[in-house]
C-alpha cells in the first residue's frame, strides 16, 4: 500500500473503468427513467409550447416574422392573425419548426406607415403567440444608404466622443502628481458606473434571449471569463517586463479594449432600437452621447498622463475604444440578436471590471508615497456622478 | 427601450385604427385606380371569389389549409341544409310525436384549419342537430350525457319548469356524466328558435360547441320557396382567454367564402339565422348587391323590415328572405367587420 502511494499514479485499463462506470449507471438510470416515467406522471394537461419572435421585418405590403421555437417540443404553425383578421400567410422551410429550430413567416399584407399592428400566431394546439409592431415602417435594409446611417450613429456616440476626450491629453499633461491621481480616481468610478450600467443592460436583453439559451448563465460566462483572461494576461505582462511606464500603457489599453466592448453593446442597442422603431434618435440624444462618452475618452488617458504616449498609441487606443460603436450598430441594425447583445456586454463588463482592478492596482502605487484618501473618496465619486449627471439627458 | 404595448391597450385603440386602416386602404385604391387591379366582386372571375393580387397589395384576410371535416365527423356545407324533423310517430290523441336521440360528448374538433379544439358537442357536430317540427307536434329527446361533465339541453320556446334544462329545474337540469332525461315538451310558438347546454360556467359550455337550431313551423307552414339553409352564427375561443379568437357561420371559419354557396338567379331563399357568439355584444348579417325580407324570431308570417343588415345579440335569432336578380359573387359577412376579417365571411355564387 505505501509502495503504491509514494508512486505517480497511473492511468491502468482499472481506472478507465472505475471512470465509466457512473457513466454507464446513469445511462441504466436514463434508460429506465424514459421507460418508465420513475413513478412520476409527467403528462402536462396542456402542450408546453414556447415560440419566440425574434424579429419582424416590414417591407411594402410584406411582414416577414422571424421565430423560433423554444418549448420542447416540436411546434406546428396553424394560423396567423393580424390586427383582428386572419392572414393568409407562408412559412420556411417547414410549418413545423422542431426544438431551438427557425422558421420565417411570410404575409402579405398592406400595412400602413407609423400605425400600430398586433400579430398573434396560433399554433396547432391552439396556443397563441403574440408580437406588436408599435409603429410601422420600412425595416432598414442592407444598403449604401442605411449602411452610412448607421456608421454615422456609430461615429457619433463612440469614435468622435472619445477622440473628444483624448485631445484632453496636452492641458492634463501639465497638472501635478496629485491631479492626475484624482483623474485616475475619476476613471475609476467612470468604469463603476459603465460597469454597473453595462450589467443591467445585459440583464435587460437577457430577458429578450430565448430561455433555453439561459441569458443570466451567458451573462455569468462572458464576465467572468473575461476578467479573468485579462488579469492573466496583464500578470504575464508585469512578469516579462518589470517596466511601469509599459505596464501603465497596457491598461491604458486594457482600458479602451473594456470601453470598447462597452460601446459594442451600445451600438448593439442603438442600432437594434433604431431599427424597429423604438427611439428616434434626436439631436438632443446625440449630443447627450457624445457628452457622456467625451469622459470614456478621458478615462483611457487617465494612466498615461504622466508618460510620453506616442500619437499613433493614443490614435489606436480611442479607435478600439469607440470604433466598436459602429459594429455594433450595423449588427444591432440589420440583424438584431439578443445572444450576440448579451455576449458582448457581458464582455465588456468583465473587461471594465478587471480594468478598474487594474487602476486600483496603479492608484495604489501612488497612495504607498503618500496618502490621499479624499482625493480618492473625491475622485471616483466624481466619475461615478459625471456619468450619472450627462446619462440624464439620454435616458 | 421595450415598448410595452399590450392587447388590451391595442384593443382600446381598435376602433381608432381601423378608422385609420379605411382611410389608407381609401387612398391606395385611388392610387391604383390606373392598374387593373383586381377587387374581387363583380367583376371577379367567378372560378374563384377571392383572388390574390401576388402582394401588390396584401392578401385578403383567409385561412391557410382546409379542414379535415372527414375526421371532425361533420360538413358545413351538410349542416347548412339539414333539418332533422326526428323519428316520427303518432300519439293516441292524434299528435304528431317526434323523438330525437342526443348525445353530448367531449370531441377534438378542428375547428380551424391546423387548429385541434377540445370541443363539447351533441351528436358530434358544431352546431347541433337542426331539431325542426311543426307548431303543436310533440317533442321528445332522449339526451345521454356521454361527456365526463354535467350538461343540459335548454330549449327556447314554451315548456314546463321542469322541462327547462336549467340547474334547480330538477333532474334535467343538471345531467351528470353517464346520466340521461328525456325533455318533453309541445312544439310551441312557431318561429325560429335554439337549445343550449345551461350548465355552469354558462360561456364556456356554449362556447365549446353545445348550442343547435329549433325550428317550429306553423301549422299552415310558410310560404314555398325553393331553398332553405341554416346559418348559426358562433366563434371560438381557442386559448380560453374569454375572448373570440375565431368566427364563423356554421362553425369552420371562411368555409362560405372559400366554399361559395351555389344559388340560381331568381330562386326563392330562406336563412334561418340564429346568433350564439359568446364574448362579444352583438353579431350581424349583411347581404351584399341584395336586400331581403326579415322575420325577427319568426313569430310573424309578415316580415319587420326589407333591409341589407341586421344585428343580433346573443340568442337573437331571424329569418331571411330574398331572391337574386342577377349572377354573380356575393358576399354575406357579419358587418362587424372585424368578425368577417376573423372568418365570418361567406359568399354566394349565383348562376344563370
Amino acid at each position: 500500500m505505501t509502495q503504491q502511494s509514494t508512486n505517480p499514479p497511473r492511468f491502468t485499463f482499472r481506472t478507465f473503468v472505475l471512470l465509466l462506470l457512473p457513466i454507464l449507471l446513469l445511462a441504466g438510470v436514463i434508460a429506465l427513467f424514459l421507460r418508465t416515467g420513475g413513478g412520476l406522471d409527467l403528462e402536462s394537461a396542456a402542450p408546453i409550447e414556447n415560440l419566440d419572435i425574434e424579429r419582424y421585418n416590414l417591407t411594402r405590403n410584406v411582414i416577414e416574422l422571424h421565430v423560433r421555437n423554444t418549448g420542447p417540443e416540436e411546434i406546428n404553425v396553424a394560423q396567423v392573425v393580424i390586427n383582428e383578421a386572419i392572414m393568409p400567410f407562408t412559412i420556411a422551410p417547414n410549418t413545423g419548426i422542431s426544438r431551438l429550430g427557425r422558421a420565417v413567416i411570410h404575409i402579405n399584407y398592406p400595412w400602413t406607415y407609423g400605425e400600430a399592428y398586433a400579430v398573434t400566431i396560433f399554433t396547432s394546439n391552439a396556443i397563441a403567440f403574440g408580437v406588436d409592431i408599435p409603429v410601422a415602417f420600412e425595416t432598414p435594409q442592407a444598403d449604401s444608404a442605411t449602411f452610412w446611417g448607421f456608421t454615422l450613429i456609430g461615429l457619433y456616440v463612440g469614435v468622435i466622443p472619445i477622440f473628444l476626450g483624448i485631445f484632453w491629453f496636452p492641458a492634463l499633461r501639465q497638472l501635478g502628481r496629485r491631479t492626475m491621481t484624482f483623474l485616475m480616481a475619476a476613471t475609476a468610478g467612470l468604469l463603476i458606473f459603465l460597469g454597473l450600467d453595462t450589467i443591467a443592460e445585459a440583464l435587460e436583453f437577457a430577458n429578450e434571449v430565448p430561455s433555453s439559451f439561459q441569458g443570466i448563465g451567458l451573462i455569468g460566462i462572458g464576465a467572468v471569463a473575461t476578467f479573468l483572461l485579462l488579469d492573466a494576461i496583464s500578470k504575464a505582462q508585469t512578469k516579462t517586463s518589470g517596466d511601469e511606464t509599459q505596464r501603465r500603457l497596457s491598461v491604458a489599453f486594457m482600458i479602451a479594449v473594456g470601453i470598447g466592448f462597452h460601446n459594442l453593446g451600445e451600438g448593439l442597442a442603438i442600432g437594434a432600437a433604431y431599427s424597429v422603431g423604438e427611439i428616434a434618435l434626436g439631436t438632443f440624444l446625440v449630443v447627450g452621447f457624445i457628452i457622456q462618452n467625451i469622459t470614456e475618452g478621458l478615462g483611457i488617458i487617465a494612466p498615461v498622463l504622466r508618460d510620453k504616449p506616442t500619437i499613433k498609441n493614443l490614435a489606436v487606443m480611442g479607435l478600439i475604444g469607440g470604433a466598436p460603436a459602429i459594429l455594433g450598430a450595423w449588427i444591432g441594425g440589420y440583424t438584431p440578436s439578443p445572444f450576440l447583445a448579451v455576449l458582448f456586454l457581458a464582455i465588456g463588463a468583465g473587461a471594465i471590471f478587471e480594468v478598474i482592478y487594474e487602476i486600483a492596482k496603479l492608484i495604489q502605487k501612488d497612495t504607498t508615497r503618500e496618502a490621499m484618501p479624499m482625493t480618492i473618496f473625491s475622485g471616483v465619486l466624481t466619475g461615478m456622478l459625471l456619468l450619472w449627471v450627462t446619462g440624464i439627458f439620454i435616458k | 427601450m421595450k415598448n410595452q404595448f399590450s392587447r388590451r391597450d391595442f384593443l382600446k385603440a381598435g376602433g381608432l385604427t381601423l378608422l385609420g386602416a379605411a382611410g389608407t386602404i381609401g387612398a391606395n385604391t385611388f392610387l391604383h385606380s390606373g392598374h387593373d387591379h383586381n377587387k374581387g366582386g363583380t367583376t371577379a372571375s367567378t372560378t374563384h371569389p377571392i383572388q390574390h393580387d401576388g402582394g401588390d397589395h396584401g392578401d385578403l384576410p383567409n385561412t391557410v389549409g382546409e379542414v379535415d371535416h372527414e375526421k371532425n365527423g361533420f360538413h358545413p356545407d351538410d349542416i347548412l341544409t339539414a333539418f332533422d324533423y326526428g323519428e316520427v310517430s303518432t300519439l293516441p290523441n292524434g299528435q304528431t310525436l317526434r323523438e330525437y336521440n342526443i348525445l353530448a360528448h367531449n370531441k377534438e374538433v378542428e375547428v380551424v384549419p391546423g387548429i385541434i379544439y377540445p370541443a363539447w358537442t351533441y351528436n358530434g357536430r358544431i352546431p347541433g342537430p337542426t331539431i325542426r317540427a311543426t307548431e303543436g307536434d310533440r317533442i321528445r329527446i332522449h339526451f345521454t350525457n356521454g361527456s365526463n361533465h354535467p350538461h343540459s339541453m335548454h330549449f327556447h320556446g314554451f315548456h314546463a319548469g321542469i322541462m327547462d334544462g336549467v340547474p334547480g329545474s330538477g333532474p334535467g337540469g343538471m345531467v351528470e356524466p353517464g346520466e340521461s332525461f328525456v325533455y318533453e315538451f309541445d312544439a310551441e310558438p312557431f318561429g325560429l328558435h335554439l337549445y343550449h347546454c345551461h350548465v355552469f360556467p354558462l360561456a364556456r359550455h356554449i362556447a365549446k360547441g353545445l348550442y343547435g337550431t329549433f325550428i317550429v313551423d306553423p301549422k299552415a307552414g310558410r310560404p314555398p320557396v325553393d331553398r332553405e339553409m341554416v346559418m348559426v352564427m358562433s366563434g371560438f375561443d381557442v386559448d380560453f382567454d374569454d375572448a373570440n379568437d375565431f368566427y364563423a357561420v356554421n362553425a369552420i371559419p371562411f368555409h362560405y367564402q372559400n366554399h361559395p354557396i351555389q344559388i340560381k338567379v331568381g330562386e326563392k331563399i330562406r336563412v334561418y339565422l340564429v346568433n350564439i357568439l359568446e364574448f362579444d355584444l352583438v353579431n350581424s348579417f349583411h347581404l351584399h348587391a341584395n336586400f331581403f325580407h326579415y322575420y325577427p324570431t319568426g313569430t310573424s308570417l309578415t316580415p319587420a323590415e326589407f333591409t341589407d343588415t341586421i344585428i343580433q345579440g346573443q340568442a337573437q335569432r331571424g329569418i331571411l328572405e330574398f331572391t337574386y336578380k342577377y349572377p354573380g359573387m356575393y358576399m354575406f359577412h357579419a358587418h362587424v367587420t372585424e368578425f368577417a376579417e376573423l372568418g365570418w365571411n361567406g359568399m354566394f355564387e349565383v348562376t344563370e
